[in-house]
């Protein structure tokens, strides 16, 4: 067996070819320089030149702010409580179903968080379906549940994105060599201790990447808030731009949006470059699960109502608002031609996001001096700029600079890109960070080139990383809505465009059909990837 | 990574990429819906033979996008639900003026008096009531009984990213002058008045009875009744003496330097056709502007009343109404 420990190491020198990834890295942060750059700088342009709020005052900023701030930071809490159970249970446990629960624990995910506020309110809402049956109940018209405003709001994100967490770590808690918790166990130490002591502390990169992912999504999210009437960032911005069609004071609002969410990710560096663990061993063993005993229902029941909540009550609104199977079938075969564009649109900004992102966490982390953090704070900004404001954009840019670009789809993979990049990056970054460069270093000096050095010793042991950021940026890219809206090109509709427009038109039956399309397609290769690591071919 | 090849190759082959669109193409950027136009975009191909792309989004989505991709418009007609945003448009020189025999035929108020958008056709402004809640001796007969105390938490309307509200609210500064339209909508708030998101919302809350009365517009009455909800409407202020009610068109404006404005003119003569109208007009109940039209199921336009104020003085008023409805709250 092989003996490990954790150890707390300084950050590892570059090696004597560090140049050749100094180089690659500076390349890499142009390109990126170029693909993300060029947005904000608008942004900040067009913010400076509007020099105005329009008609928000100083203070209603600041409460808009501090809206904005609560509600992501208690959605990335509840994601969290949501999230780090159910992960624990599947890897390390032996809970009953674990191989069903770690797969649709991540359909939540699948679920744009607009569809499922919409299933929450026609469950939850004033008039929803929990009214009226209290109401016929005991025979009192008071209205017992109101999902709207900002609890709504808190419930609806926790529990639509706590996959972003649950998959980082529980690749994390695979990855991670559990012989470090069975010595501290032999040691002495509790389960709990175990847990607070040594597990905890190593999940701490995947669970700080995925409660990132939460809160950065929190602060960009449009359509779940503007549909539980929460007044946020996003909310404004959008009432700006097409309520006051003023372009400048939208401009202005959203430039203070990218700066919290700037202020959030230089905290998040802070916190996470105090510490660091690596694990000396080349293989991730596979634990011993942890018998669960007489906790076992209890736990399948924990699992069961994070599931029911996050899973099966949506899709059970959904499917009762579709109709019949012969309906269903009409609008599969009616909306073909967009499901086949969501795919491949999907697809490839996955696989970009996951090339581009592998070589630049590689990078990043081999490069000397600042260039590597400027590199992941490029991209991490990309993130921070709200959807309707990043298509507004490229519209301006693309159509003025790159018009044989603009008006394909190409642009709408650029968009994804910009905003889903940091996905790919932050996750295999987290990955990264767990193995130990004296490997690296040892393969070098078995004269492996730095080629074969990324192929045959990085690439490995970040494999279940690439796949799980591969489907992240997938499901990601197949739910955008906003930025699509303003940039495809006209004909050329994706998924969530027929899901919205069918909604704005109140045809539900439709909507219910294809947002259940939508969910079917992108969880495909959640499932597709659960059932090769089943059979042990990934 | 041969996965890796396999899923780029995979991708590839779901779906070659469009080539940019062909100048022969018509291409309309729609603020109205999809299910209201397509019949109409369809017949419009079968009889000129033009294919067309459909772009369907937000009125103001599109004029946004429109204005950025000004210095090489891509698209070739606009299609808006409300006229304050063409005239916006009109005076940002974004839009080509076109007359014709068929825009003609458009009452003088529905038009540009520039040429540059022509209305389509129409909504009236409504009071929606649920008829469980609302007996039928109590049905306010005027949208300015809306404030009397008895409708207390009982109100609905969509906020202003509904232009038609926008809309609805400067007609009422036009010819009431502002500080009667800030009374009035004081008492409103006094009485709990409630602002959604949207139209859908508000048609939808009274049908379902979370509100007992909503204002909004005509087609979403018959929408109600299409999704069997017990509403009732009322086309307020038709008395000697009222106010009318304002009707608000949807508009077709050719883009300036569009790729194919050619087929854009075709396409608003088109639609201003009789066969045009009748398509167009039942998919949706909306109310057809041009004069000898068949309504269908519709309250025609000669029937209802309504204040007269001209689009332009509506365009000149709504940046003030609009300071004046957030002045009051920021939720408009």
């Amino acid at each position: 067996m092989t003996q490990a420990a954790p150890m707390t190491l300084a950050r590892p020198a570059p090696a004597a070819s560090g140049w050749f990834a100094q180089a690659g890295a500076i390349a890499l942060l142009a390109g990126v320089g170029l693909l993300i750059l060029p947005p904000l700088l608008y942004l900040a342009s067009s913010a400076i030149q509007a020099g105005t709020l329009g008609t928000l005052s100083i203070g209603s900023l600041a409460g808009l702010a501090l809206t904005t701030l609560a509600l992501a930071a208690l959605a990335t809490v509840w994601a969290m409580l949501l999230a780090l159970p159910l992960a624990w249970l599947v890897v390390r446990t032996d809970l009953p179903f674990r191989n069903v629960c770690r797969w649709l624990a991540v359909v939540p995910l699948a679920i744009p968080s607009y569809i499922g506020a919409m299933a929450y309110i026609a469950l939850l809402g004033p008039v929803g379906s929990l009214n009226a049956w209290l109401a016929a109940l005991t025979g009192s018209h008071q209205q017992w549940m109101n999902i709207y405003g900002f609890w709504g709001g808190v419930f609806v994100l926790g529990l639509f994105t706590y996959p972003y967490i649950f998959l980082l770590a529980s690749a994390a808690l695979e990855a991670t060599n559990p012989s470090v918790e069975e010595t501290a166990r032999s040691l002495g130490e509790g389960p709990l201790g175990v847990l607070r002591r040594v597990t905890l502390p190593m999940l701490r990169p995947s669970i700080m990447a995925g409660g990132l992912l939460v809160f950065l999504y929190a602060l960009s999210d449009f359509g779940s808030l503007s549909l539980l009437r929460v007044h946020v960032f996003t909310t404004a911005i959008y009432h700006q731009l097409n309520t006051r069609f003023d372009q400048a004071a939208a401009a202005m609002l959203s430039f203070v949006l990218v700066l919290l969410t700037l202020a959030v990710l230089v905290g998040q560096h802070a916190l996470l470059s105090r510490r660091s663990y690596v694990t000396i061993t080349g293989t991730a063993r596979v634990a011993r699960p942890v018998p669960l005993g007489r906790w076992r229902w209890p736990a399948v029941l924990l699992a069961g109502g994070i599931l029911g909540l996050s899973v099966f009550v949506p899709l059970g609104v959904l499917i009762a608002q579709t109709g019949t199977a012969g309906q269903f079938l009409d609008v599969l075969g009616e909306q073909w031609s967009f499901i086949k564009n969501s795919l491949a649109l999907a697809g490839a900004a996955a696989t970009l996001a996951m090339i581009v992102g592998f070589l630049i966490a590689f990078s990043a982390k081999r490069a000397t001096g600042n260039t590597g953090a400027a590199l992941l704070g490029t991209i991490q900004m990309g993130y921070a700029i709200p959807g309707t404001v990043l298509g507004l954009s490229l519209i301006l840019l693309y159509n003025t600079y790159l018009p044989w670009l603009y008006g394909t789809a190409g642009v709408l993979v650029l968009a994804y890109l910009i905003r889903f990049l940091t996905q790919s990056v932050q996750g295999i970054d987290a990955a990264l960070a767990g193995i130990n460069p004296h490997l690296e270093e040892a393969a070098r000096s078995l004269a492996a080139s730095p080629g074969a050095v990324l192929r045959r010793v990085l690439a490995p042991l970040v494999r279940p990383t690439l796949f799980a950021v591969w489907t992240l940026v997938f499901i990601s890219a197949m739910k955008e809505l906003d930025a699509t809206l303003l940039l495809r090109p006209a004909g050329f509709d994706t998924l969530p465009v027929r899901v919205y427009i069918h909604t704005v038109e109140a045809e539900y039956g439709k909507a219910g059909a294809l947002a259940l399309l939508l969910i079917a397609f992108t969880a495909l290769p959640w499932l597709v990837v659960t059932r090769l690591r089943d059979k042990k071919l990934v | 990574m041969t996965a890796t090849a396999l899923l780029l190759s995979l991708s590839g082959a779901l779906y070659p990429l469009p080539a940019e669109a062909a100048p022969d193409r018509l291409v309309i950027y729609s603020g109205r819906k999809e299910k209201a136009l397509k019949p109409v975009v369809d017949a419009f191909t079968k009889q000129t033979g033009i294919p067309v792309d459909l772009k369907v989004g937000k009125t103001a989505g599109l004029a946004n996008e429109i204005r950025m991709e000004k210095a090489r418009p891509r698209g070739d007609l606009y299609i808006s639900t409300e006229s304050g945003i063409v005239e916006i448009l009109t005076k940002d020189g974004l839009l080509e003026p076109h007359q014709s025999a068929a825009t003609k035929a458009v009452a003088d108020d529905f038009k540009s008096a520039a040429g540059t958008w022509t209305g389509i056709s129409g909504r009236a402004r409504i009071i929606l009531y649920n008829k469980n809640l609302v007996p039928e001796k109590d049905v306010p007969r005027s949208i300015f009984a809306l404030t009397d105390p008895k409708w207390k938490g009982q109100l609905a309307i969509a906020g202003t990213r509904e232009r038609t509200t926008l809309a609805w609210a400067t007609a009422l500064v036009a010819s009431k002058g502002e500080a009667f339209t800030r009374d009035y909508l004081k008492g409103l708030h006094a009485n709990g008045l409630k602002i959604l998101a949207d139209n859908t919302e508000v048609w939808q809350g009274v049908g379902r009875g979370e509100f007992a009365i909503g204002l909004t517009n005509s087609p979403n009455y018959y929408l109600s009744r299409q999704n069997n909800l017990p509403v009732g409407v009322i086309y307020p202020d038709q008395d000697a003496s009222g106010w009318g009610t304002p009707v608000n068109p949807n508009v077709a404006a050719v883009i300036k330097g569009a790729p194919n404005p050619e087929a854009a003119r075709k396409f608003i003569d088109f639609v201003l056709s009789p066969d045009g109208q009748r398509i167009l007009v039942t998919q949706d109940y909306e109310i057809p502007l041009v004069d000898n039209a068949d309504a269908g199921a519709v309250l025609p336009l000669k029937s209802i009343k309504r204040p007269a104020v001209s689009a332009e003085r509506l365009a000149e008023l709504e940046e003030a109404t609009l300071k004046l409805l957030t002045s009051l709250d920021p939720n408009w």
